[in-house]
């Protein structure tokens, strides 16, 4: 941003001389510039809140009394694994239930009165005031371990822990309390629907509660300290914290990308994220197998992993497909001037059609990976029921995917060009599911008596086909069925992935005769 | 050519059933300040909000600077300071760092965040409260406090929603005072209120709206000149008011009469001929005349005249 010259405003008093106080308060504010407003904000409120004081207040008195208590009874081998243990279950309570729930609190005040519309005017967006308050999380938790510091170093200097086992503790600890933030105020954005306001509070809150009760159990059982102390000996290890580490990111990634959809416009994008998203954590996932996980493992686990990623596609499709069918006019206005780039950025814009077709694409990527990965699962260590097995169920799910996201893509037509409308349609999805599971099954109780077996009529039914076929010879006949039919469904809508992609070019052409106008308009001028 | 500062052109939105802002158009230029008046519901923050960038129109644009809100929201933010009806400070915050956030959030960096914090603290009467908690602080106070906070990045337009409701009268005093010396500086104000006196001392030229259309506007001045084809007249006599009343009630261009004591309150159409006529007529029957006058119409006048009260 260029800062305009401050002279429509009367010109500034001549400063006073600070005092040492203020200037040491100036020095900082001026170090403090690279950092995010909303983290300055968030820890200074918090520093200055009752929750926070009394919340150290308490957690010193339960160290102490720790302290105390160890010293009173002391045991040379067991009194440092006593004193951390303990002293880790004071701190899970503060790192998952208090540290998000002020983060809680804070985004639902803003909300409520309205002061992120007011953030939202300076050069604030969503995203930044989301990772705002995760990095505020991260200075809460430094001041926290800070109160519980000495109890861990007495815990090692007793011998009862050793250095890897806190740091890696410690890192878990981080890692929790940053994905437990990044729940809260992604549901704390929730709220911006009214109606999500008391499920919100109360998801919030029984979560991060029963999360804390049970982390502390385990902590104070001792368990987790000899698991701790297992990893670090064991070869996963690497797998094991690579795992939690990128899973705990991409959980922040996500609510923060949910949070910033409940916060920003309706006409505003809010897919792209999601669906950059998408594509990334296939490589992530990918990536973790090769990097990380055991070579004799990879061709077993990549068939899974390809598997879990198709269903996590799928749950990205319902909400892809039921977007409302036109680009927004803010959406229009950002669409790459030059036609590749809108042809190829045309599956990441907004809209159903465009939904659909980054779907398939998704699918395409997916089925490029498998195709790779092929050789692998005929290798030595796996067996062929396995990889049929795995290669069936991945095949019956892309088929039911695109024949269930369909459907919800010609309710969402049919639904009104709203917000509301969109939600509609995305329960519509799972209740068609139901459906059709349900109601086949109620005609043969009503005709038949009972629900005797399988039979054609439960074909729309993705688990009993599935259970039913996956294993079984005549397996992949009904795959090719479906798999038929669900690309017959792609082809009649064919005209409409045609007409999204040509809606995003279009948009594109305008943009570039605009500029194309005003360049002229100037040089008339 | 500089465009105009706001330019609001066949602005649309509708809420559900609700038409908020029905084909509206209007313009600002540079250093005016427009008052833009209508009853409740009547479109005013739908409006005011859509240039802010914080709601999108159905149809129709608003450029600020000649950027459009739908196209360059961003750029737009950077040159408009939006002062919402509500104001609930941040717990936990002193004036001082509750502008200093602001200030950062503005993406203003180091002495000049620091200069600015106390410019706009000092312009605005705070420079006595810095360390009081923002949440502490009276309405009038509180009101200030919210235009610091609009003040800070040194916008070339102002939005105002009702910046006096609630405010007690030597407060709303002080706050008008506040706006006319930025109108001095050369800001653009477009301000919304219920205290239509008020603003007809501040504003330039006025906007009035009802059922989210546009009923009149331009300068006080001239929409004064045109809705007063019916001046409001006074006639102070001696003696019989009741006589006065009938002789008035026989008279051409006359109508409405209300008295008052002995003062008589009626609307008059005519020139200023007819009028010397009238009164040369009431004092040759026998009305013992000892003052008249004609009121200009107020903004209210013009309100109530332009506007039927209409909710949506």
């Amino acid at each position: 941003m260029t800062v305009t010259e401050t002279s429509a405003l009367p010109p500034p008093v001549p400063p006073p001389v600070p005092d040492t106080a203020e200037g040491v308060v100036n020095r900082w504010s001026r170090w403090s510039d690279w950092l995010n407003p909303i983290v300055v904000r968030e820890v200074q409120q918090a520093l200055k809140g009752r929750a926070f004081v009394l919340s150290v207040f308490i957690a010193l008195v339960v160290i102490v009394a720790i302290a105390l208590a160890v010293a009173s009874e002391f045991d040379p081998d067991s009194s440092g694994r006593d004193a951390f243990d303990a002293g880790l279950a004071t701190l899970v309570p503060l790192l998952i239930f208090v540290v998000p729930m002020l983060a809680y609190q804070s985004m639902r005040h803003e909300l409520k009165v309205g002061m992120v519309e007011q953030l939202m005017l300076s050069e604030l967006d969503p995203y930044r005031i989301i990772t705002g308050k995760l990095v505020a999380a991260m200075v809460q938790f430094l001041l926290y371990v800070s109160v519980i510091a000495p109890l861990l170093a007495t815990s090692y200097l007793l011998r009862g822990v050793d250095m890897p086992t806190i740091g890696i503790s410690l890192m878990f600890a981080l890692l929790f309390c940053v994905t437990a933030t990044a729940f809260a105020v992604s549901s704390a954005a929730q709220s911006v629907v009214p109606a999500m306001q008391g499920i919100a509070n109360l998801t919030v809150a029984v979560t991060l509660a029963f999360a804390s009760m049970a982390f502390i159990g385990y902590v104070g059982s001792g368990e987790y300290a000899r698991d701790v102390s297992w990893l670090v000996r064991s070869d996963e290890m690497l797998m094991v914290v690579s795992l939690f580490v990128l899973g705990g990111m991409v959980s922040c990634i996500l609510s923060a990308l949910s949070a910033a959809s409940f916060l920003a416009h309706a006409y505003e994008n809010k897919s792209t994220g999601f669906r950059v998203f998408l594509f990334c954590i296939v490589v992530v996932a990918l990536g973790w197998v090769v990097l990380f996980v055991d070579a004799r493992s990879v061709p077993e686990v990549n068939a899974v992993m390809l598997f879990v990623l198709l269903l996590i596609g799928t749950t990205f499709g319902v909400f892809m497909v039921t977007e409302q069918k036109e680009l927004s006019p803010r959406v229009q206005a950002h669409v790459p001037m030059r036609g590749s780039a809108a042809l190829l950025a045309a599956v990441f814009l907004p809209g159903r059609q465009r939904g659909m077709l980054c779907f398939v694409v998704y699918l395409a990527v997916l089925g490029g990976c498998a195709a790779i990965c092929w050789p692998m699962l005929h290798g030595p260590g796996i067996t062929a029921r396995f990889a049929d097995e795995i290669r069936r169920i991945s095949l019956f799910t892309a088929g039911y995917a695109v024949i269930y996201l369909s459907i919800g893509t010609w309710v969402r037509a049919r639904l009104p060009k709203s917000v509301s409308g969109n939600h509609l349609a995305r329960f519509a999805v799972p209740i068609a599911v139901l459906l059709f599971c349900m109601v086949p099954a109620l005609i043969d109780v009503f005709v038949r008596g009972a629900v005797q077996h399988w039979h054609f009529g439960h074909i729309m039914n993705p688990f009993w086909t599935m259970g039913r076929y996956a294993d079984r010879e005549r397996g992949d006949e009904i795959v090719v069925y479906l798999l038929v039919f669900a690309g017959a469904l792609l082809l009649v809508q064919l005209p409409s992935l045609i007409g999204g992609v040509r809606e995003v070019l279009g948009a594109s052409a305008r943009r570039r005769d605009r500029v194309r106008q005003v360049a002229e308009e100037a040089g008339a001028e | 050519m500089i465009p105009p500062l706001l330019e609001v052109s066949n602005l649309d939105r509708r809420y559900g059933n609700v038409q908020a802002v029905s084909d509206l158009s209007f313009a600002m230029e540079r250093g005016q300040v427009t008052g833009f008046v209508g009853p409740n519901g009547a479109g005013k923050t739908t409006t005011m909000r859509i240039v802010a960038t914080l709601d999108i129109p159905d149809g129709g644009d608003a450029r600020v600077d000649g950027l459009s809100v739908l196209v360059e929201p961003r750029t737009v933010r950077m040159r408009i300071g939006y002062m919402s009806d509500q104001f609930h400070p941040y717990p936990n915050l002193d004036v001082s760092e509750y502008l200093d956030f602001f200030a950062r959030a503005y993406g203003l960096r180091g002495k000049n965040r620091l200069d600015m914090v106390r410019s706009v603290s000092d312009f605005c009467g705070l420079s006595g409260l810095r360390r009081r908690p923002a949440t502490g602080l009276s309405k009038g106070m509180g009101q200030r406090l919210h235009l610091a906070k609009t003040l800070l990045h040194d916008p070339m337009l102002l939005i105002l929603d009702e910046p006096a409701s609630g405010l007690d009268p030597r407060a709303r005093i002080e706050f008008r005072d506040l706006l006319k010396e930025l109108a001095t500086a050369g800001k653009g104000i477009l301000i919304s209120s219920h205290i239509l006196p008020e603003l007809g001392e501040t504003c330039d030229s006025v906007v009035v709206i009802e059922r989210g259309r546009r009923v009149v506007s331009g300068s006080i001045a001239d929409i004064q000149k045109s809705v007063q084809h019916e001046q409001a007249v006074v006639l102070r006599v001696l003696g019989d008011v009741e006589a006065a009343e009938r002789f008035l009630l026989t008279q051409p261009g006359v109508s409405e009469i209300a008295v008052e004591g002995n003062r008589l309150r009626f609307d008059y159409v005519g020139d200023d001929a007819a009028m010397s006529g009238l009164i040369a007529r009431a004092v040759g029957a026998g009305i013992e005349v000892v003052e008249i006058a004609r009121s200009e119409a107020d903004l209210e006048d013009i309100f109530l005249r332009t506007t039927r009260g209409h909710v949506q």
